[in-house]
């Protein structure tokens, strides 16, 4: 037998486990489910931004054979469809179906029928009086007296709470002392930025397939990032146990934060199903799936003291966000907001966040890649290059005097989860991109000449690993796993963590080979659903890999004490003396005495052998939630290339530095951190939603057509992207590792606006940054340049 | 709007011969054309209003499939892929600025689908072929029962997406003529992202008779109700000597003359005014050094 | 309305079908073949999640009527593979990481296999080309850049041995 030292499958390349399954088209996604028998639903949304919903008459629609659904058939419970936060933290303003419409697109009733076309038909046969209201669009006009109130009472927790002037949340945050900071700055700035809303563009839209089983249960398969999330919803809204809902885990086609939250197609469905008593299946058409989530929109005030030294005394946001038509949920983005950007530098210890979140009749919005992240990085780390540029530093020594890091405290989900970090690569990322980018060489705009113009920029972010700490705080953050051995060696591992398209399956499988030391392709993955596994919070705040794991390599200790245990009992040998090796010609873990190695059993023979005397199965189930969110790093040197005469902004050279401490899937973390610099591109220079304040209706009326995003042609050429992970090692990450996922978004859009203004010496403080957009500012400072 | 399933019921249809077409353009009433489908199919699913009781797909008519090309110029058939189109060495090398506007458009698949006389008669003001057909002097051969007629590129087009066409009435083919000796051609399209359609766009063809201008064809999308041929901008420089600064002169006539609208999600009206004087220049600078032209 | 019998060949297999003249190819594919490889991701053909061949070509399915592919000779992603041997092309969607969520994968396998028929030798500004309308939200495309040249690579070497 051959015993391998460093043998590992962690920080190799290894081909994904579903990729056979999604070359060959064969995996199937939720909205590929089909059950014999099932009906198609459809649904009938609002035309308008805000009506009362009198009547609605479903005579001809049931006439055609269609089982109709209404807020006439189900129990008004309220509920919040996103259950991350602690319940009295949370805020709830929905049903499952309103009487009132609160936004263009918000669902008021459902049919299902036999065919798709027939429910398309149903729907249109539904007669809706409506009521229609005033509508308001823009959170300052709502916030003002007189104008149209969203709601009356909502609840906190169990609380009933009034609302004024729309104001869904207010959530102020103070550390140190902001007036006596401000005070001791030698320089003080102050700049406005803005950002839209923007949509997710995940190329699966919403589905669902609920099926009540003969055993009085009902099965969901749904586009997802919590199954347990899911379940507990459905529980709440359907007034039923838990034990009767089981929500299978599925592979989805994108999320980007989407389905961290029930998406109403889920419940809807689920209640449909029930009526009918058979499976239904409810698609999301792409232009509907425009007005079921939109990304935050931001308006920040940002003023920063810095010393003559260039140290940051003190630091003051205000951020007012329009957050639509129900809370998915403000508070806590609030909260994570100050966080993102509390925890980029130190400002002496000296911050002040004032948020307020808005109800509109829009579009909810929910977490995309960073819950509030990307936006305020934008506009801190355009702050950081107007104070490097004015007090004549350069950017790079400015953040490396600022930053914080190892040491320093990070607030990883809000002022409520904080740990210490213990991982960094941001010096490494800038000391060396510094070099590599020749930055410092970089020639300041009013020395360009051109038609074309070459600016590079950078800027640097962030974003935790999970949401664990210390102590418990707002935000409930665990996971669970099972692992048993089974009695040839082979090992199955059941978690109920969602895998987004970034490996995260694969990264726990293979924490799990490492611990067991059994060859990687034999650890099997189970199906996972809510009946056989613990409770895992959601895939989202970058935790799959850091906590989903971390419960993996909790579990995977816990078997290999009891397999050491069985081992000891087969050898007669003390647990404690034996080893676990990886036995690579036998293709087996292997048990073995130091010193005596030809006494040894493979882990194949000692299950089997545990099976024949009886004894058991070796198998672990437990749940675990991390003491720390270590934050996950990165940096963008970006080459931007603006043509002066049509206002378009090219990207001819990008470097990116991810610091994810070990990486499990080298390949699939720097694909992460390409497809992120795509996302980032798109939302700095392309996407926007804007809303027909005639007709609360998107101006793009959800037409993809209208929607452009950046593909194949609009990226650098594949040699000009380089991508590099930082040597670092979180001790409290399995293996060393830590997330990556929301991190590689977060910095994206400074980076390339920073560059922009290198380029053509105008700074952009609102996105996107457009060709029309920078055309009309090059007009502008060309006439001003003349007059 | 639907775009899971076509919500619209018709009679489909497919004859095997030109004749049979006719005789249902002319017998049935609210007859829409399937060529490529890329356009009436997308227009059904967004909602617009189309009149269609019956949908006549040509795609088994074997003499609109038909491309030939000699010395007079080139024919192109109704049925035929603009896939199979950019490919056509003829194509390629007697009339690039088309095949530009070709490669232009959208994506591979959807040139897969998508035919030169279809993205003609969606008559979008932006349609990318317009400008390069109408330039290069192109023609189109409607027929309907009775009989045929043939109508300049130019006069095909009536403003808000419509065209001259008759109910009962389909074009054929579309014919070029062989460009004449030193003729250089050009096309330039500005869009949010490649596969897109034009936020603004320019065609020129120009004949050289040593080192003056023998003929000048300008054509611009996406800046009129229809596909803009700019007549006498063109004309007005026949017998001159094209020199940088006749051309940015020419390029600011242009963005003068021409009168677009915001283009809705896609851009504004500043910007097309804006950018058709860099196009316009661009395009026409290219289109005299390819006639062998020098610029001073 | 009218009702059409038509032939469609998919993946080597012959299907009679009788298909409604606004049954669309892609909800024929999914909803009565049970070929669920080839996606809806707009319905417009905008994001390429539909794209099949008929015959070498790629086309986007959501936007053919059924009866207009009477006769198609069809292949989905899902005739992609021989048995259980996969394409060069679908090895190097997985061995450059060239998956993440996977939704675009059919489309942009199924494309990517005409653009290697219709050119053996691609450089990147041809590939760029040829898949710029088949959208993808998770991978930034460099990846799968590299898997085509990769393939490309591959099925050269195998064709001289």
């Amino acid at each position: 037998m051959i015993k391998k030292e460093n043998q590992s499958v962690i920080g190799e390349n290894t081909p994904r486990s579903d990729g056979f399954a999604k070359v060959t088209g064969k995996l199937e996604y939720p909205s590929d489910i089909h059950i014999p028998g099932m009906l198609y639903a459809a649904v009938l949304r609002s035309p308008y931004p805000h009506a009362e919903i009198l009547s609605i008459d479903t005579s001809e629609a049931e006439a055609m054979g269609a089982v109709c659904l209404t807020y006439k058939d189900i129990k008004p419970i309220i509920y919040n469809e996103r259950s991350v936060s602690v319940p009295s933290q949370t805020y709830r303003d929905r049903t499952i179906l309103p009487n009132k419409a609160r936004h263009v697109g918000e669902p008021i009733a459902a049919v299902a029928a036999e065919t798709e076309e027939l429910a398309f038909k149903a729907v249109k046969a539904l007669k809706v009086e409506y009521k229609i209201l005033e509508a308001v669009f823009d959170p300052e006009e709502a916030m003002k007296d007189g104008a149209p109130q969203l709601y009356d009472t909502i609840y906190l927790g169990d609380e009933a709470v009034k609302v004024h002037n729309n104001i869904g949340v207010i959530r102020n945050i103070n550390e140190g002392d902001c007036d006596a900071g401000f005070a001791q700055a030698d320089r003080i700035f102050e700049r406005d930025f803005e950002l839209g809303r923007i949509y997710h563009a995940q190329l699966e839209t919403k589905n669902a397939v609920c099926k009540p089983e003969p055993d009085g249960t009902l099965t969901v398969w749904a586009t997802a990032q919590s199954i347990h999330g899911t379940r507990q919803m459905l529980a709440r809204a359907l007034n039923m146990p838990l034990s009767k809902i089981n929500v299978k885990k599925m592979p989805f086609g994108g999320a980007f934060g989407s389905s961290i939250q029930v998406n109403t197609v889920i419940p809807i469905c689920a209640a449909l199903a029930l009526k009918a008593r058979k499976p239904v299946k409810l698609g999301s058409s792409r232009e509907e799936d425009f007005y079921s989530h939109n990304k935050y929109p931001a308006k920040f005030h940002v003023k920063i003291g810095v010393t003559n030294d260039g140290i940051f005394t003190a630091a003051h946001v205000k951020a007012l966000i329009d957050f639509g038509a129900h809370q998915v949920q403000p508070l806590p983005l609030l909260g994570c907001m100050a966080g993102w950007f509390a925890s980029l530098y130190k400002y002496s210890g000296n911050i002040r966040f004032d948020g307020t979140a808005v109800y509109t009749n829009k579009t909810p919005c929910c977490a995309m890649q960073g819950y509030g992240n990307p936006q305020i990085n934008f506009a801190i780390e355009s702050m950081v290059d107007i104070i490097a540029e004015e007090m004549n530093f350069s950017p790079v020594d400015l953040r490396l005097k600022n930053y914080r890091g190892i040491g320093d405290e990070f607030w990883g989900q809000g002022p409520t989860i904080r740990s210490i970090i213990k991982s960094c690569g941001v010096e490494e990322s800038l000391v060396e991109g510094r070099k590599v980018f020749k930055y410092d060489e970089k020639i300041e705009p009013s020395k360009k000449t051109g038609v074309k113009r070459r600016g590079i920029g950078l800027a640097r972010g962030f974003h935790c690993s999970g949401t664990g700490g210390p102590k418990e705080g707002e935000v409930i953050d665990y996971s669970s796993a099972m692992i048993k051995i089974n009695e040839d060696g082979s090992v199955d591992l059941c978690t109920p963590v969602t895998d987004h398209g970034g490996g995260t399956l694969d990264a726990l499988r293979k924490i799990v080979s490492e611990t067991l030391k059994v060859p990687y392709d034999l650890v099997g993955l189970s199906p996972a659903d809510t009946m056989n596994t613990g409770y895992d919070v959601c895939t989202h705040a970058t935790r799959g890999v850091y906590c989903g794991g971390g419960a993996v390599l909790n579990v995977a200790r816990k078997v290999k004490e009891m397999l050491l245990e069985v081992a000891g009992r087969l050898m007669d040998e003390h647990a404690c003396d034996l080893e676990l090796v990886l036995d690579e010609e036998a293709h087996q873990g292997r048990v073995q005495v130091p010193g005596y190695p030809q006494k040894s059993m493979t882990i194949g023979q000692i299950a089997k052998q545990a099976q024949n005397n009886s004894w058991g199965t070796i198998s672990y189930i437990d749940s675990y939630r991390q003491k720390n969110c270590p934050p996950c790093f990165t940096t963008h040197f970006v080459e931007v290339e603006v043509d002066t005469e049509t206002g378009i902004i090219t990207v001819p050279r990008v470097l990116i530095y991810g610091d994810c401490g070990v990486a499990m899937n080298p390949d699939l973390v720097k694909g992460q951190l390409t497809g992120s610099f795509n996302r980032g591109f798109a939302y700095t220079v392309y996407e926007k939603l804007i809303t027909d304040e005639k007709t609360g209706a998107l101006k793009i009326k959800g037409l993809i057509s209208d929607y452009k995003l950046p593909s194949t042609t609009e990226m650098p050429y594949v040699g000009n992207m380089q991508v590099e992970l930082c040597h670092t090692y979180e001790p409290t990450g399995p293996y060393g590792a830590k997330g990556i996922g929301e991190a590689a978004l977060a910095s994206v859009q400074a980076a390339v606006a920073n560059a922009v203004y290198n380029a053509i010496g105008i700074r952009f403080y609102k996105l996107p940054i457009t060709p029309e957009v920078v055309l009309a500012a090059l007009k502008e400072k060309e006439g001003a340049s003349h007059s | 709007m639907n775009t899971v399933y076509l919500e619209k019921e018709y009679d489909y249809v497919k004859p095997k011969t030109l004749a049979e077409a006719l005789e249902i353009l002319e017998t049935k009433k609210n007859v829409k054309i399937f060529a490529g489908g890329t356009d009436l199919i997308v227009k059904l699913k967004i909602g617009s209003p189309i009149e269609m009781d019956t949908m006549l797909d040509i795609n088994g008519i074997e003499e609109l499939k038909k491309v030939t090309s000699d010395k007079e110029g080139i024919t192109i058939g109704a049925a035929e892929k603009i896939s199979v189109l950019e490919k056509n060495e003829d194509i390629i090398n007697r009339f690039p600025a088309l095949y530009e506007a070709f490669i232009s458009m959208a994506s591979i698949s959807l040139r897969n689908m998508a035919t030169l006389i279809g993205n003609l008669c969606n008559a979008s003001p932006g349609a990318d072929t317009a400008g390069p057909v109408i330039c290069y002097g192109g023609s189109l051969l409607i027929k309907n029962h009775a009989g045929e007629r043939r109508i300049k590129a130019e006069d095909f087009f009536a403003e808000g997406g419509k065209t001259v066409l008759e109910p009962n009435e389909i074009v054929t083919s579309v014919n070029i003529p062989a460009p004449a000796e030193n003729t250089g051609a050009a096309f330039i399209k500005l869009s949010r992202v490649k596969a897109d359609l034009a936020k603004i766009s320019v065609s020129v063809v120009l004949t050289r008779e040593n080192n003056l201008v023998g003929s000048c064809r300008i054509a611009m999308g996406s800046v009129a109700g229809k596909p803009l041929f700019l007549k006498e901008i063109g004309d007005g420089l026949v017998g001159k000597t094209l020199t940088k600064e006749l051309i940015i002169e020419t390029a600011e006539k242009i963005s003068k003359a021409i009168k677009p609208r915001d283009g809705g999600n896609r851009t504004t009206a500043a910007y097309r005014i804006e950018t058709s004087k860099i196009i316009s220049r661009d395009a026409l600078e290219q289109a005299w050094e390819r006639s062998g032209g020098k610029l001073s | 309305m009218s009702l059409h019998e038509i032939t469609l060949k998919v993946n080597g297999k012959t299907h009679k079908l009788v298909v409604k003249s606004n049954e669309l190819l892609l909800n024929v594919l999914r909803d009565r073949l049970y070929l669920t490889g080839t996606k809806y991701g707009c319905g417009l053909a905008e994001c390429g999640a539909c794209t099949i061949l008929n015959g070498d070509r790629s086309i986007m399915s959501c936007l053919v009527p059924a009866v207009v592919a009477d006769g198609w000779e069809i292949t989905t992603s899902e005739g992609l593979a021989d048995g259980d041997k996969l394409s060069p092309v679908q090895e190097e969607f997985i061995n450059q990481g060239a998956i993440q969520c996977g939704f675009c994968t059919p489309g942009m396998v199924v494309t990517s296999t005409a653009l290697l028929r219709e050119n053996p030798d691609p450089d990147e500004d041809f590939i760029r080309n040829y898949l710029r309308g088949n959208y993808c939200r998770c991978t930034g495309y460099a990846a799968m850049i590299k898997a085509v040249q990769v393939a490309a690579q591959r099925m050269k070497e195998e064709k001289n041995e």
